[in-house]
């Protein structure tokens, strides 16, 4: 029906006559940069004809910091700090991404322990990410309830990071060679009582709160729907793509760390559209939970840095470091020229790549319907902006 | 589910790959490591050598686009392809000029629209045919510097200077 719409209308305004004959008008609009229910600082340009939209164009650039150049001038252990500013929902990915690239150039070896942590703390952030997003694509729905439980398992994982990085979002805490510090004694526990309690929660605080929904269903059934085959073609990954139904998830595939050694499922959905993506969001924290268990019990004793010396001088070459993280595939490419700053460095950010299909999808849709569509791709300002 | 995605041992599947690419145009420089078949293409060869990626050998993700800027108008430009399950392709192209052009590959992989607009704006690096060639950080009126160009030189330039 929606692909019937998106023709008539553009078959409308494709003809000149149609449109003196009855003074058939569209109307630009600016959506942003400064709206309160949008990710971050975009400007969408929105052509409408009445209610709906024909051409969606989206600006970026309101938060680019350049970080690819201002890597060129640090060493390369000052850069890992600068990733937790990409993409500031999922800090442990953008760093553990950086350090697997710097690894693959320097080939070394990383203690198993350092690995399980890192596996550990990714999982918690793709929660503590994961989580918050559905509550934003209901509060842009007008319930607000969600928010604040899904802010409260935020918080609670914040916390559990403040005990063993130090710091609540910008952790620095990935290292080249392993993590900065082993985890204190008393947090496997902590980590595992909170688990279990967030386990039995996600039914009742969220399935069933959302799932069944009259005006959920109305809102986000059948909106920005789309197909396997145009999903590839814009080079989605993670949710977006998932919920399309194509099985394609980094850490199974491209196979990093040691998730080779974990069981977990690959979650998709054949319905494509936004109900689907928070149905694979929400199924999603229950395989996270499930590596979070294995690495818990498989955890090995040991060290959890390699001894890399003071000064990282790579040799010439260069490393690539290919992540899954909430949004999708996060991927880096570092060049070296031999000394001990970074020649170029290139980060693949999943949210920058997945908001192209604003520009395909969006048009035949309604205005109201383009918060729904930006919590099916849920870019984070920090990452489509590098 | 009409994508069809790639399926054997993927030893066999980079054979595959290595063949069908190196096979069809006379490419400089062709050979695996690892799971990636490396290869180095003529710029004006780019565009095929991507169109036999994706219609012949069924390569169906273009991962990322990264222009790295070796001075003196010296670019080399990394094309990376993932075929979802384990392989990846990896076309390698120099570029020396001091107004770089190359052919887009918009028509290939629509999701490539975005990274050569951003490696045009970072680089100047012109894509032709490219449908909606604007600039997607930096300020399209009035800028007319391409910041992640070795020659744009920033004031921060190099801190840790004293400790080298």
């Amino acid at each position: 029906m929606l692909e019937e719409k998106r023709k008539t209308v553009t078959e409308r305004l494709a003809s000149p006559d149609i449109r003196d004959e009855f003074g058939l008008e569209t109307m630009d609009m600016n959506m942003g940069p400064q709206h309160p229910a949008m990710h971050g600082l975009l400007r969408l340009i929105l052509e409408l004809d009445g209610e709906t939209i024909v051409r969606c164009d989206p600006i970026m650039g309101y938060l680019h910091r350049c970080q690819e150049k201002i890597a060129e001038n640090r060493m390369y252990p000052a850069v890992i700090p600068l990733t937790d500013r990409l993409d500031y929902f999922a800090n442990m990915h953008n760093e553990h991404g950086y350090c697997l690239a710097v690894e693959d150039l320097l080939d070394v070896e990383i203690p198993p322990r350092a690995e399980y942590i890192r596996v550990l703390m990714c999982e918690l952030m793709r929660i503590a990410s994961h989580i918050p997003s559905i509550g934003f694509l209901l509060l842009e729905l007008g319930a607000f309830t969600p928010i604040l439980y899904a802010f409260r398992e935020r918080e609670r994982i914040q916390d559990i990071f403040e005990a063993v990085t130090g710091a609540r979002m910008m952790f620095h805490y990935i290292r080249i060679g392993g993590v900065k510090a082993d985890l204190p004694p008393e947090i496997p526990e902590k980590i595992w009582n909170y688990i279990e309690g967030l386990e039995r929660r996600i039914q009742p605080d969220f399935i069933d709160l959302i799932e069944g929904n009259e005006i959920f269903i109305s809102r986000t059934r059948g909106v920005g729907k789309m197909t396997p085959e145009q999903a590839v073609e814009l080079g989605l990954t993670g949710p977006p793509l998932r919920c399309t139904g194509v099985d394609f998830d980094v850490r199974r595939d491209y196979p990093y760390s040691v998730y080779p050694e974990l069981e977990f499922d690959v979650i998709t959905d054949d319905a494509g559209d936004v109900e689907a993506s928070y149905r694979v969001r929400i199924r999603e924290v229950w395989q996270s939970i499930r590596i979070i268990k294995q690495c818990l019990e498989k955890m090995p004793e040991g060290e959890v840095m390699a001894d890399l010396g003071r000064r990282l001088r790579p040799p010439e070459g260069e490393g690539f470091g290919r992540v899954e993280g909430p949004r999708g595939e996060f991927a880096v490419h570092v060049v070296s020229d031999g000394s001990d700053v970074p020649y170029r460095v290139h980060y693949r950010d999943p949210s920058f790549v997945n908001m192209q299909l604003l520009q395909e999808i969006v048009p035949g849709h309604y205005l109201p319907d383009i918060m729904p569509i930006m919590g099916l791709i849920d870019p984070v300002s920090g990452g489509w902006d590098k | 589910m009409a994508i069809s995605l790639p399926e054997g041992s993927l030893e066999e599947r980079l054979r595959r790959y290595l063949e069908g690419l190196s096979g069809s145009h006379g490419l400089e420089e062709a050979g695996i490591e690892g799971n990636v078949v490396r290869v180095v293409a003529r710029p004006e060869d780019v565009p095929a050598v991507l169109a036999t990626a994706r219609e012949r050998l069924g390569i169906l993700h273009l991962s990322f686009i990264t222009v790295v800027d070796r001075g003196d108008g010296d670019f080399e430009l990394t094309y990376e392809l993932l075929d979802l399950r384990g392989g990846r392709v990896r076309v390698r192209t120099n570029l020396r000029s001091e107004e770089p052009v190359i052919g887009t590959v918009t028509h290939i992989y629509p999701t490539a629209n975005w990274h050569e607009r951003e490696a045009y704006d970072m680089f100047g690096v012109a894509f032709a045919g490219h449908p909606d060639l604007r600039r997607v950080y930096m300020w399209q009126d009035h800028f007319d510097h391409h910041p992640l160009l070795k020659s744009f030189e920033i004031s921060t330039k190099r801190t840790f200077e004293g400790l080298r």
